[in-house]
């Protein structure tokens, strides 16, 4: 492959470009495909039609304007926990309390957008409500995550062990919020879930009769936001810094400690965002039940994305039409949904040893290995 | 490099030829063609209890010539997703199970008006001229399977290990265990205990509860425990079994499903949702569908293993008071919510 170099003509700056984009998508390319003919070996094995399965998969996820409807509703949690995870593993740091992060954004954003009328008297104009709102989310996320960041960076306890403690905290704090003072009061009503919010608090939707709300394009405009952090500010540097060398960074001046802590409460912020756009946007309420998962799948989606912005979001783009399109798979030729569960972990497998991928197609490992944690001697 | 862009792009031709291989769905959106989907709750469809129970209704449809197909829900997010599929497809009657799916069926029967919606569990506050609202009366398989234990406890003492009374059929379920005990031998002690001090994501999967207060009640001498709350009460029947003591399931004939306590499983206070569901689609068929709140009927398992433990008079007792209750001779007194 590498043989016809010196005869072609040498490539400008955007064809380097797109060489490059094309050498960093590769292994996570192949790696979905790998997973997608395994998953079809496991279909036809199971009796079921692979080609047919994958047809109506692509028909769900892509196949109307509703269906791409329904994959952006389910792609703008998952960009915005994938940034949060990303973003964190550009800092060296693995935030893997992204699932508590987000449901405590989420129940802060329902707290704001149903109790706060009452409380103040008033009814607060959408101008300022659906901010409010969506700000509340972003900072109890940030709050929430900048407990184990701190630890981290001040003691060197690892985030690892504390975010997954910090998930349970969370997630049973919300259980006895929802099941306890903020459930919805409604005599016809026994299921454990805020009341729903005021109208003035409700992200719009962007088309009249589809689902997909404003917070898809605040999703996208994020990953622009976290990319222009990353790499056009000096703020940015300093993470990557920190993420590619603590030590060369203490000693080139920066902050580790603080800026240890300041990650994760970036990525704790993007994870709250994703939560307060749930309520939002979509449920206008926040139910035990709602949003299950959503954290860690943005793990594989990260890793999936080479914790590149742009990555992320094709990732989740990817994992949301997955999820969607599974109920027409099933509608259509009864294969169940459990298969896409299947293939989004064989995925995250590839992904995550890539040196499977890279044996099987003989690819040269070209780039620096990405470090996705360090504090146990690594 | 070359060789790899031509790969990829084959691979982008295949992929965007796919959606012509999807299969041909049914043609439901024609008159003669009646189409019956069913959409689950969060779960799958061979959960041995709610979702397949309403399946397997929907499937007997098959002898009416229908067309029947289910969705999985795998998040809450996607009932209302789910139900559209159905109906976007042109089927004429869509079954929708279990309670928390009740505002999504209600949302969608606005919104597709020539569709049939059966609502399993969904108690119909207000009646919707094209939803069905499948309902039991588990107040009267409580009251069965009450009646059963009074007449077969040798202690003269039995209970009842429930999930939490906020939700009303679980509560229905205990206060009929309580009255059908009364009705045979008012000196028989029932203690009727709920899980209403855990959260609802707790109260029906809480086991370890379950079984420590079944077995609390059985060293005050309690020798029949009727478990009724999802696994919760599975573990309270459990403990019994092992504990050699009766145990009576709840909702489908748990001795098929409860194997661990089947040796002992007396019987089960049974929703018939089978035949409930599949009435209501015959119904529909027949454009007759009756709108608001629909009873199905109640029942009790059969003894299965314990056949032979159980005398012939009890037997036909039991036969008695079924037919009493089914034909409204005998009523069980317990209100439809609690007060």
């Amino acid at each position: 492959m590498q043989g016809s170099e010196t005869k072609e003509k040498k490539p400008g700056r955007a064809g380097k470009m797109f060489r490059s984009a094309m050498d960093a998508a590769l292994v996570p390319l192949l790696a979905i495909f790998t997973a997608l003919v395994i998953g079809g070996i496991i279909i036809w094995m199971a009796g079921g039609n692979p080609i047919q399965a994958y047809a109506g998969l692509f028909q769900g996820a892509f196949g109307s304007a509703k269906a791409l409807s329904e994959t952006a509703v389910w792609a703008t949690p998952y960009i915005l926990a994938g940034l949060a995870v990303a973003l964190a593993f550009r800092g060296g740091l693995f935030n893997i309390g992204a699932e508590g992060q987000l449901a405590l954004g989420a129940v802060a954003a329902a707290w704001v957008g149903y109790a706060l009328p009452g409380l103040l008297g008033i009814t607060i104009p959408a101008i300022i409500h659906i901010p409010l709102a969506i700000g509340m989310g972003i900072l109890f996320g940030a709050i929430w995550a900048a407990i184990p960041g701190a630890l981290k960076a001040y003691t060197g306890a690892h985030e690892v062990i504390n975010t997954i403690m910090m998930n349970y905290i969370a997630l049973n704090t919300v259980s006895f919020l929802l099941n306890g003072p903020m459930k919805d009061k409604d005599p016809n009503n026994v299921i454990a879930r805020t009341p729903e919010i005021a109208l003035t608090a409700r992200l719009p939707v962007i088309f009249p009769d589809l689902r997909v709300n404003w917070g898809f394009i605040l999703a996208l405009f994020c990953a622009w936001l976290v990319w222009y952090l990353l790499w056009k500010t000096t703020l940015g540097f300093e993470i990557r810094t920190v993420g590619a060398n603590p030590d060369a960074a203490k000693y080139a001046g920066i902050n580790v400690k603080w800026l240890i802590t300041l990650t994760m409460a970036l990525s704790g912020a993007l994870a709250g965002l994703a939560g307060a756009i749930e309520v939002v946007g979509l449920n206008y309420r926040h139910e035990l039940g709602f949003s299950l998962g959503y954290g860690f799948d943005a793990i594989a989606i990260a890793l999936l994305g080479k914790t590149h912005p742009a990555g992320v979001v094709l990732a989740a783009i990817l994992f949301g039409g997955m999820r969607n399109g599974a109920t027409r798979m099933q509608f259509l030729t009864q294969i169940p949904v459990d298969v896409i569960s299947v293939i989004q972990a064989l995925i995250l497998l590839f992904v995550a040893a890539d040196e499977i991928i890279r044996y099987i197609y003989r690819i040269k490992q070209k780039e620096e290995r990405l470090v996705l944690t360090r504090g146990w001697g690594g | 490099m070359k060789k790899l862009f031509s790969v990829f792009a084959l691979l982008l031709i295949v992929a965007m030829a796919l959606p012509a291989c999807a299969p041909a769905a049914a043609d439901c959106k024609s008159e003669e063609v009646l189409c019956v989907g069913l959409v689950t709750d969060v779960g799958k469809i061979d959960d041995k209890s709610f979702n397949q129970s309403a399946w397997e209704g929907v499937k007997l449809a098959e002898e009416l010539g229908a067309t029947v197909q289910y969705i999985e829900t795998t998040d809450a997010k996607d009932y209302d997703k789910n139900i559209a599929t159905f109906a976007d497809e042109g089927y004429d009657v869509i079954v929708t199970v279990g309670f928390a799916l009740g505002e999504a069926t209600a949302a969608a029967a606005a919104k597709y008006p020539d569709v049939d919606f059966v609502g399993v569990d969904q108690f119909q506050a207000e009646a919707i001229a094209n939803v069905a609202g499948l309902n039991f009366p588990e107040d009267q398989a409580g009251f069965l399977v009450g009646a059963l234990a009074a007449m077969m406890s040798e202690t003269g003492k039995i209970g009842a290990v429930c999930g939490t009374d906020a939700v009303p059929p679980v509560w229905r379920f205990g206060e009929g265990y309580r009255a059908g005990a009364a009705y045979i031998d008012p000196a028989v002690e029932v203690n009727v205990v709920y899980h209403s001090d855990v959260g609802f994501d707790k109260t029906f999967v809480d086991p370890e509860w379950g079984a420590a207060t079944a077995n609390s009640m059985i060293d005050k001498g309690v020798d029949t425990v009727f478990g009724c709350g999802g696994k919760t009460g599975n573990g309270a029947v459990t403990a019994a079994a092992q504990a050699g003591k009766y145990g009576i399931g709840v909702d489908t004939d748990q001795y098929l499903t409860l194997p661990e306590a089947a040796p002992r499983m007396l019987s089960s206070a049974m929703k018939m949702i089978t035949p409930g569901v599949y009435d209501l689609i015959k119904l529909s068929n027949d454009g007759a569908l009756p709108s608001g709140n629909y009873f199905g009927k109640a029942g009790y398992a059969p003894f299965h293993d314990l056949d032979a433990e159980v005398p012939a008079e009890v037997k036909a007792k039991m036969e008695e008071i079924n037919a009493a209750l089914v034909g409204g001779s005998l009523q069980t007194g317990v209100p439809p919510v609690k007060p």
